[in-house]
C-alpha cells in the first residue's frame, strides 16, 4: 500500500525522487572530485617530492646543517635497494643556499642528485619543459623550476652562482649554467628547489661521497608502515620518516577532506530532507479523511505511523539507486578521460600543489557512510509527517 | 432478542465552559440484534455525533454506551480501535474506499487487520462480492467503479469483519435513485437473511421508507422513536 500511495501523485513523487538522485549525484561527484584531487596530491607528494620514506641523520632535518650526512649511507642505500617491496632508492645531498644572478638573488634548496636514480624518484625528466637534462660530459649544470626561472629571468644556458655553507661552516660558491627548466604541480616547490649533480655539490660541501638523504619509493602505498618499521629496526640511529611525516599538511588535508566530504553530503541531504518532509506533509494533509477512515475501520496508530514511515523511506530510497548509478557512470567516464580544471585557475591550483587535471574516483569506501546518511535523511524526514498522522483523531479527520 | 446497543443518558457538549451547545442531549437508545433502524432529523440535529459515539469514534461527555454489555466509554483509544475492528462495520457518505487498493483489497484490508488466514479471507471476500453482485469488479480500483458500486463495496467492507452491527452515515446521500434502491435492497436482504443490525443516519426518504424503526432527533434529543414505517406484512420473511 505504501508503494502505491507514493504513485498517487506521480509528478510530485518523481520530482522528489529526482531531487534525491540529483542531490546524491552532486554529493558523490564532489566526493569523487575531492578523492581524485587528494589522490593526485598524495601521488605528487610521493612520486615527485618526498617518496614513500626518507632516511636522514637525526640532526639533519632540524636545520639542514650539511655536516650531518647519513652515516654509512652507501651501505644503507645498497641494502634498502635489495629489500622486498622497495621499488627504488635514491641518494640526495641537500643544502639551503642562495642563487644569485646579475639581476638579483633568491633563497633556494639545492638538491645534489645522481641523475638516473633521481629521474626515477622525482620524475624530474618528465617535468622538464625547457632545455635539457644533465649532460654527463658537462660540469656544474643546474636544473631550476619554471617559477624561479621567470622570477630570476633565467633560461637554458644562463649563468648563475649558488652560494651556501660547507660542512665546516664556511661560505662556498660555485658558478653554474642552467641546463633545463622543470615545471611540477607544486609551484612553491618550483620556485625554491634546484637540482645539481651530487658530485658537484659534494665537492663544494667537502663531504666526499657522503649524502644527506635516501628517498625510498615502494611498490605499494600500503607497505609504508611495515617497511618504515623494518628500516627503523635495522638502522636505529637514522631518522626514518614516512611521507605523512614529511608532508603533514598533505596528510592533514586528506583527513580534513574526508571529514568535509561527510559534512557536505549531510548538508545536501538535510536540504533534501526539507523537500521530502514537505511532500509527505502534503500527502498526509490530502489524505486526512482517508487516514481517519482507516482509523475508524480499526487500523492501529502504529500501523498508520509505520505506513507513513514506509512511504517516506520508499520515496527516499527510490531515488537513491538512480543517484548512485548516474554518479558511478559519470565518475567512471571522467576517471578515464580526466577532468581539466585549468579553467578554474591553473596558477592558483598549482600554488597549492594541486594538478589541474583531476581523475575523479568513485568513493566506494564511503558507500556505507553515504547509505547511512541517506537512511538518516529518510528517518529524519519521516518522523514529522508520521507524527502528524499519529496525532490525528479519527472523528476530526472524518470531518474533513 | 439480544441487545446490541444500549446507550444510557449520553450527551455531547461543545463549548462547555462558555456557551454550552448540546450536540447530543441526554439520549437513551436501545437497539436489539437484527434491527434495521433509521436515525433521522434535520442537519445539526446530532445524528452523526450520535453515530460517532456509538461507533466509538467519539466519546460522550456524559453517559455510558454498552455494546453487547461492554461499556465502550471506558475503553482506552487503542482498545477502542481493536473493539471497532472486531465489532463495528462503518459505511460512510462518500464511500471512502482506499483509492490505491482494488475493490477486493479494500474488503480484504479489514480481514488483514484482523490477521485472518488467507484462505478464510478469500472465501469471505468472494461470498461478500457475490452478495453485493460485483464479482466481476473485484479487481477494479475504486476510480473505475460508479458511486453506487463503490458504496456496495463499502458495505462489503463493513461486513468483512463480521461485525455486531453496521453504522451507516447517510449511505445513499450521493447516489442516484437506482443505485440507492439497489444498495438498500442489498442491506435489507443482509438484514433479513443474516440478521445483521443496521443503524443509519439519513435524510433520505427512500431509506426512511425501508426502515423498520425510525428515530427522530431534534436539537440533540430524541423527538420520536417509532417502529415500522414498513409493517411486518411487507416482510413476510420476518417472524410474526
Amino acid at each position: 500500500m505504501a508503494w502505491r500511495n507514493i504513485w498517487r501523485n506521480k509528478i510530485r513523487s518523481i520530482i522528489i525522487m529526482l531531487s534525491i538522485a540529483v542531490g546524491l549525484f552532486a554529493g558523490i561527484a564532489v566526493l569523487a572530485l575531492y578523492k581524485g584531487m587528494m589522490k593526485a596530491r598524495t601521488r605528487t607528494v610521493i612520486d615527485s617530492e618526498a617518496g614513500h620514506l626518507q632516511l636522514h641523520h637525526p640532526a639533519f632535518t632540524e636545520d639542514y646543517d650539511p655536516k650531518f650526512t647519513l652515516r654509512n649511507g652507501s651501505r644503507i642505500l645498497q641494502e634498502i635497494r635489495r629489500m622486498e617491496g622497495v621499488k627504488l632508492a635514491a641518494p640526495r645531498s641537500i643544502t639551503n643556499g642562495m642563487l644569485a644572478t646579475p639581476g638579483g638573488s633568491s633563497g633556494v634548496q639545492i638538491m645534489g642528485v645522481l641523475p638516473g636514480p633521481e629521474y626515477a624518484a622525482s620524475q624530474l625528466d618528465k617535468k622538464l619543459v625547457e632545455g635539457k637534462l644533465f649532460d654527463d660530459a658537462k660540469k656544474n649544470q643546474v636544473i631550476i623550476g619554471r617559477k624561479l626561472a621567470v622570477k630570476m629571468r633565467l633560461k637554458p644556458g644562463s649563468k648563475l652562482v649558488l652560494m651556501f655553507t660547507d660542512s665546516s661552516g664556511s661560505i662556498v660558491s660555485g658558478a653554474f649554467r642552467v641546463a633545463g627548466i622543470y615545471r611540477s604541480a607544486n609551484a612553491p616547490l618550483d620556485e625554491r628547489r634546484v637540482y645539481i649533480r651530487m658530485k658537484d655539490m659534494n665537492d663544494l660541501l667537502a663531504t666526499g661521497g657522503a649524502f644527506h638523504e635516501i628517498v625510498v619509493l615502494l611498490n605499494s602505498d600500503e607497505d609504508v608502515p611495515r617497511i618504515q618499521q623494518e628500516l627503523q629496526h635495522k638502522w636505529k640511529s637514522a631518522s626514518i620518516q614516512s611521507w605523512r611525516e614529511i608532508s603533514p599538511e598533505t596528510d592533514l588535508m586528506v583527513n580534513t577532506t574526508n571529514q568535509l566530504s561527510y559534512i557536505l553530503m549531510s548538508i545536501i541531504m538535510l536540504a533534501l530532507a526539507f523537500g521530502i518532509i514537505n511532500t509527505m506533509l502534503m500527502a498526509i494533509l490530502e489524505r486526512t479523511r482517508e487516514i481517519g477512515i482507516m482509523m475508524a475501520l480499526g487500523t492501529t496508530r502504529l500501523r498508520i505511523f509505520m505506513l507513513v514511515i514506509l512511504e517516506t523511506w520508499m520515496l527516499t530510497f527510490a531515488g537513491t539507486p538512480l543517484g548512485f548509478l548516474v554518479a558511478w557512470f559519470s565518475i567512471a567516464h571522467y576517471n578515464r578521460q580526466g577532468m581539466d580544471l585549468s579553467g578554474m585557475g591553473k596558477e592558483l591550483m598549482s600554488s597549492f600543489g594541486y594538478s589541474t587535471l583531476i581523475y575523479p574516483e568513485f568513493p566506494a569506501e564511503k558507500f556505507p557512510g553515504l547509505l547511512l546518511i541517506v537512511f538518516l535523511t529518510a528517518l529524519v524526514s519521516s518522523l514529522l509527517p508520521a507524527r502528524k498522522a499519529l496525532m490525528m483523531q479519527p472523528v476530526e479527520a472524518l470531518r474533513r | 432478542m439480544k441487545t446490541v446497543i444500549d446507550a444510557h443518558n449520553i450527551s455531547k457538549v461543545y463549548n462547555p465552559e462558555t456557551i454550552p451547545v448540546y450536540a447530543v442531549n441526554h439520549v437513551h437508545l436501545h437497539l436489539e440484534q437484527g434491527e434495521f433502524t433509521a436515525l433521522v432529523g434535520p442537519s445539526g440535529s446530532g445524528k452523526t455525533t450520535l453515530l460517532n459515539m456509538i461507533g466509538g469514534l467519539d466519546k460522550p461527555d456524559e453517559g455510558q454506551i454498552f455494546i453487547k454489555g461492554l461499556d465502550i466509554t471506558r475503553l482506552s483509544s487503542s482498545a477502542l480501535i481493536n473493539f471497532r475492528l472486531h465489532n463495528i462495520g462503518f459505511v460512510f457518505q462518500s464511500y471512502n474506499l482506499i483509492p490505491v487498493l482494488t475493490a477486493r483489497e479494500n474488503v480484504e484490508f479489514i480481514m488483514q487487520l484482523q490477521n485472518l488466514p488467507e484462505e478464510l479471507r478469500d472465501k469471505r471476500v468472494e461470498k461478500l462480492f457475490r452478495e453485493i453482485g460485483l464479482e466481476d469488479k473485484m479487481n477494479e480500483r475504486p476510480s473505475r467503479l460508479s458511486g453506487g458500486q463503490q458504496q456496495r463495496v463499502a458495505v462489503a467492507r463493513a461486513l468483512a469483519s463480521k461485525p455486531q452491527f453496521v453504522l451507516a452515515d447517510e449511505p445513499t446521500a450521493n447516489l442516484d435513485s437506482k443505485s440507492a434502491a439497489n444498495l438498500l435492497d442489498i442491506m435489507d436482504r443482509l438484514n433479513r437473511e443474516e440478521n445483521i443490525t443496521f443503524l443509519f443516519s439519513t435524510h433520505d426518504q427512500r431509506v426512511i421508507e425501508r426502515a423498520r424503526r425510525v428515530i427522530t432527533l431534534v436539537d440533540g434529543k430524541i423527538a420520536s422513536d417509532t417502529a415500522a414505517v414498513r409493517t411486518d406484512e411487507q416482510h413476510p420473511s420476518l417472524p410474526g
